[in-house]
Parts: structure tokens; sequence; C-alpha cells
């Protein structure tokens, strides 16, 4: 009994400290959106909060780290809408990587405003890949690599030697250049971005899956090897 | 719409942008440019080659090119495919293939576009769904429903279209002049009407607002049966209807229907574009077979008013003047006529004048043919060679190549597609039937 108590002050504990720190990621959004520009330092923004420092310091670490909270939210939600669909379950690898850029594009419009705020002018993701996005690369990454040994095991993707490691790395800058190109869309709807999340998804899985290519490969192989 | 064609390979990608689309039909272009050289080489050794052997070997390059593409390149195939008189046949056969398969889009993708326009999935809709498409439609594909038992076609449409429609115009152009045999001005001139249909055609809203319209005005034709509408369903980029269950023209004549039958059937399909031309001067003016489903109960059922022409008033009656038996119209009157409709212009000199007006003369007589008697015989090869001839022959003549400007009235390409459509139609069935016309028309 007192040790079940003990469980549910912590379980309390936990919810308020989650609680706190997504305010202070909201209030930080909210003065983005609000001035479109960062807050000039940790001391002047908490000071709009009524907080203190130090306490600001107990959920996070700096700025750097609420702008990856709020990548980290975008696809922690992408991941939780799009799997919530009955259907999802049902999908092939291809569409299950469709169905996540999808959904992504759907959850980054909740916060268009914002991110254009921050990355409009920043020139190309995949040269310079903003630090922030290390969280949600990470989570990324372990999707796809979901996706990937599934896409293996039923065949619609081929296991090369050397290359298929490499395989979630291509999906990731995939990743970037549909971020791109969604900040850049100015279509209706953002159909355009619809059309390119169709087409790249396509052509990395024609890449990824077993082609002439290999046959190829394997022909020469057995020459060189015959010789 | 009620077969599904199983060999279509999934196809998760439109070639949207400008460039890859124009490489697409370069290749194509540059393909049947070969395809020129190889039979003037061939003809140098084998004088027998025929003509009709080049058309094939076009035919295909040019239908393998345009299956990949969608939307309104599609829509063009689909037209030229129509017009049998103005396209070698080889052009033809090729192109009714495209009638009927053209590779769907992904379903994550389907999801999506129900997500964005009704805010709901299919899933949460409907009790079933398929998941890939039963039929490609030009500007989208449809899938099949249910609910309560109920089964309903859902059309999709693809996104980007509305925006590629112009630059698909533009790309289909070099083929579309060699293909129809047509002066650049003449295209011109007729790329805007078909611009504005195919734009009409990717609005969905309007889609549904005049299939309801024209569906609820025909509703009185004998033996015609069309689906029920749901707008609430419905949005900018999906339509709902009721399914029709039934067999395509070329289906249902495999099972060899009886003459009367076929007559039947031929009578309900006249019956209802002259109801639309004559009564509501508002036409579905797209008589293509994939259109028409002949039911289990012997009715035929009528799908898709993407593609409909309100036909103005003024062109309505040159238009139709010149369909009256020749005799009964004034020399005075028909030049008139001729004017109005832009057949001759003040540009043309007398001799011109004079040649451009039995040359038109004797092509309305020729299609007005079974409006001058009460009934007509469709099966009559004869008289579709006959247009095939005219066509031919107009296609290849010096003083139409010559003439520096278009000719006949923008409107008058979508009657007469219509016309064409309905004609082929009729002839695929072999039917005799009562051309049943406006009183003003009789003789």
């Amino acid at each position: 009994m007192k040790n079940q108590t003990l469980m549910e002050n912590q379980e309390e504990n936990k919810v308020e400290l989650t609680d706190r720190r997504t305010e202070i990621v909201e209030a930080y959004v909210h003065y983005v959106l609000e001035h479109g520009r960062e807050p000039v330092s940790v001391f002047k923004f908490v000071k709009g909060l009524g907080m203190k420092e130090e306490e600001f310091y107990e959920y996070l670490t700096s700025f750097a780290s609420i702008k990856a909270a709020v990548w980290e939210k975008i696809i922690d939600d992408t991941i939780q809408v799009m799997e919530s669909q009955d259907v999802y379950h049902e999908y092939s690898a291809r569409e299950k990587m469709l169905s996540f850029y999808f959904t992504l594009v759907e959850e980054l419009k909740k916060h268009r405003s914002y991110l254009l705020s921050m990355y409009e002018d920043h020139l190309s993701f995949k040269r310079n890949v903003p630090m922030e996005l290390k969280g949600f690369k990470d989570r990324f990454k372990a999707f796809s690599a979901d996706v990937i040994l599934e896409g293996k095991e039923n065949e619609e993707i081929a296991d090369r030697s050397f290359i298929s490691d490499r395989y979630e790395d291509a999906l990731w800058l995939e990743t970037l250049f549909i971020l791109q190109f969604w900040l850049k869309d100015s279509s209706p709807g953002f159909e355009k971005t619809d059309v390119a999340i169709e087409k790249s998804v396509s052509l990395a899985f024609d890449l990824m899956g077993k082609s002439a290519l290999d046959s190829f490969l394997d022909l020469a192989k057995f020459i060189y090897q015959s010789k | 719409m009620s077969n599904k064609s199983d060999n279509l390979k999934e196809q998760e990608h439109i070639p949207t942008s400008k460039v890859q689309r124009a490489t697409k039909f370069f290749k194509t272009g540059a393909k049947v440019g070969g395809n020129y050289v190889k039979h003037y080489a061939k003809k140098m050794v084998n004088p027998n080659l025929t003509k009709e052997d080049l058309h094939t070997s076009n035919a295909e390059d040019i239908y393998s090119s345009l299956s990949e593409l969608k939307g309104s390149a599609l829509k063009v195939a689909q037209m030229m495919s129509m017009d049998k008189n103005i396209l070698p046949r080889a052009y033809q056969d090729k192109f009714m293939m495209a009638q009927y398969s053209a590779p769907p889009l992904s379903y994550p993708l389907v999801v999506r576009t129900f997500q964005k326009s009704l805010n709901t999935t299919p899933e949460a809709l409907f009790d079933s769904f398929t998941k890939s498409a039963v039929n490609a439609a030009s500007m989208g594909q449809v899938h099949q429903a249910e609910k309560n038992g109920k089964k309903y076609a859902v059309k999709i449409q693809y996104p980007g279209v509305a925006e590629s429609v112009s630059s698909d115009l533009k790309m289909v152009r070099p083929f579309a002049y060699r293909l129809l045999n047509m002066n650049e001005k003449e295209l011109d001139h007729y790329m805007e009407e078909v611009e504005e249909r195919l734009l009409e055609e990717t609005d969905y809203v309007l889609e549904v607002e005049r299939s309801e319209e024209i569906s609820q005005a025909c509703s009185e034709i004998p033996d015609l049966d069309f689906p029920t509408y749901y707008p609430e369903w419905s949005s900018d980029r999906i339509i709902t209807m009721d399914w029709i269950e039934g067999k395509h023209i070329k289906e249902w004549l495999l099972t060899d229907p009886s003459q009367e039958e076929r007559n039947r059937i031929g009578q309900a399909l006249w019956d209802f574009y002259n109801h639309q031309i004559h009564n509501l001067k508002k036409v579905h003016a797209d008589p293509h077979p994939g259109n028409f489903i002949i039911q289990k109960n012997g009715k035929l059922g009528i799908i898709d008013f993407g593609c409909v022409k309100v036909i103005p008033e003024d062109f309505y009656h040159g238009y139709f003047s010149l369909i009256k038996s020749d005799l009964l119209i004034k020399e005075e009157e028909l030049d008139k006529i001729f004017f109005d409709l832009g057949f001759i212009s003040d540009k043309d000199t007398v001799d011109e004048q004079k040649y451009f007006k039995g040359a038109f003369r004797s092509m309305i007589s020729l299609l007005g043919r079974p409006f001058h008697s009460e009934t007509f015989d469709f099966a009559d090869e004869s008289y579709f060679m006959e247009i095939f001839e005219m066509g031919d022959k107009i296609g290849n003549d010096k003083m139409f190549k010559k003439s520096r400007q278009a000719r006949g009235s923008r409107h008058g390409l979508y009657i007469n597609r219509t016309y064409f459509g309905i004609y082929n139609l009729l002839h695929q069935l072999g039917a005799n039937i009562i051309t049943t016309k406006p009183e003003w028309l009789k003789i």
C-alpha cells in the first residue's frame, strides 16, 4: 500500500515536470511567432515568463534544446497519428514511408509560421543540417530502420552488401529534401509537396528494390570470378 | 467501371514537373521522327509498305509514352482516339486502350486526399474501400466503396492536375499538329477551347452540380439510368456516386444481344443527346465508350459529366440550319451562316470562298445524313468509310493546308466531337434507330 502511493507520487511528479517543460517550449514558440525571431537571451525570455533562470535550467539547457524539443514533438506526433490509423498496419514498406511523409507534412503545417520564421533563410538543409534536428533524426532513423527491415523481409527492398547499410542515410537525405521543399512550397494545399513525396519515395524504393542493376552486377561478378 | 484490370502496375508517381513531361514528349517526338525515317528507308527497298504500317509503329510509341502521363495529356489521347474519321485506324486502336488503362496512384495519397478535402479517412466514411483503384479516369482514379450494403464509386483527382493543364497542352501541340494534320493557326484557335473545357473538368464541384442537373433533366427518357451523386461526400478533389454495375458496350456486344436490344440501347443514346443538344443546350461532350454502362436490367447507365459543353444560341442556329436538307436553304442564307460560323472570311479570295463553301457543304451534308431521314442504320459500314475518306481527303487537301486561317467556330469542336462519338458508338452497336429531331429541323 505504501509502495503504491509512492509510485503514484512519482508519476505525478513526472507529469508535472513534462507539463512545465511543454509550457516553456510553447512560450518560446509563441515568442518567435510574435516577434519573428528568437529571444535575445534566456534571462530575458524567462523574465517574461515570470520564472527564475535557474528554474529554466531544470527543464532545458538552452534555446537549442527548445528548438530540438519542437522537432521531437513534431515527429512523435507524426508517428503517433500515423500508427493510430488501422490501415497503416496493412501497408507495405513503401506505403508506410509515404504515409509517414504525408502525416509529417500535416504535422508540420501546424507549426508552419514558426518554422518559416526560423528556417526560411536557411539555405540548404542537406549541406548544413541544423543542430537541433538531432533528436528528430534519431527518431526518424529508428522508424526508417524498422521500415527497411520490413521491406527486406518481404523483398520490397534488396539486401545488398555494403550499400544496404546506407539506406537509412539515403532516406534521411530524402527527408531533408522534403522538409526544404515544403518550406518553399507555395502551391494551394501544398499539393506540390504531395507530388514531391510520391515521386521521391517512389524513386527511393525503386532504387532500393531489386533491379536490372543487380542482375548486371551478379553477371559481372560471375564473369570476373570465372576468369 | 465494372472490370478491374489486374495487370496495371501501380505507378507511384506522375511525371508532373514540366521538364519531366517535356522529356517524355521529346523522346516520343524523336521516336516518331525516327519511325518516319525508318519507314521511308524501308519503302525504298520495299515499295509495297503501306502507310498503315507506319501508323502502327508511330501509334505504339506515342501510346507507350502517353500512357505514362496523366491528366490532360491522357485526355487529349482519348479525344484523338475517338475521332475515327480524323485518325488513321492504327492510331485509333492504340489510343482506345488509353481509355481504359492508366496506372493508379498510391493508397496513402488517396487517404491524404480524403483527409485534406473531407476531413476524414476512407475507412471512417465507408464500411469498406478498395486499396487500389478499380478504374482509372483521365483526371483521377476510381475506387469502389461500400456502406450499409450499398456500393459507391469514388473518384479521386490526381494532385497537381489542374495546375498542369496549360503546360500539358503546350507540350501536346507538336503531336496534335502532326497527328491531326492541322496548321498551327488552326490549332491555336481550338486549343483555347480545349483548355477551357479541361480546366472545367478539373473542377469537381462543378461536375457534381452539372451531373445532378443534367441527369435530373433527362430522367424522363426511357431506358436511361443515372447514378445518384452525394455532394456531402464530395469535394473539390473527390466525387462520390452510386456504383453502376454492368458491361461496357464492347463487352456487352460479346454477349451477342439481339438486333432489337441493340436498337433499343442505340435509341436511348440518341434520345439522350437529342434532348441535351436541342432542349437543354448543354451537352455531355465526352461520349467515349468508358462512360456508358449497360446494366443487367437492360438500362443504359451514363456516368462522368466532367466535360459539358454549353451551346451558345447563335452558334446553335447556324450549325443546325446547315444540317437541314440543302434544298431548303437559300444561297444568301447559306453564305451568311458560313461567315458567322467562321468557315469563310473576308480575307478569302472569291475562288477560295467558292472552294471552301463547296468543301464544307459536302462535308456537312455527309455528316448530316442521319438527320435527313426518319430512321438511320448506323451499322452501314459504307457510310463510315465515306466519312473516313472525307477526313483523309481534307487532311491532305492542298487548299486546306495552304489556308492561313482557322476555319470553323471553336464551339464546333466539341459539338463535332460529340457527334463523332455518338455516331461511332451507334456504329459499334450496329443500331438502326429513329433519328428524333426538333420540329424545325424536320424536312
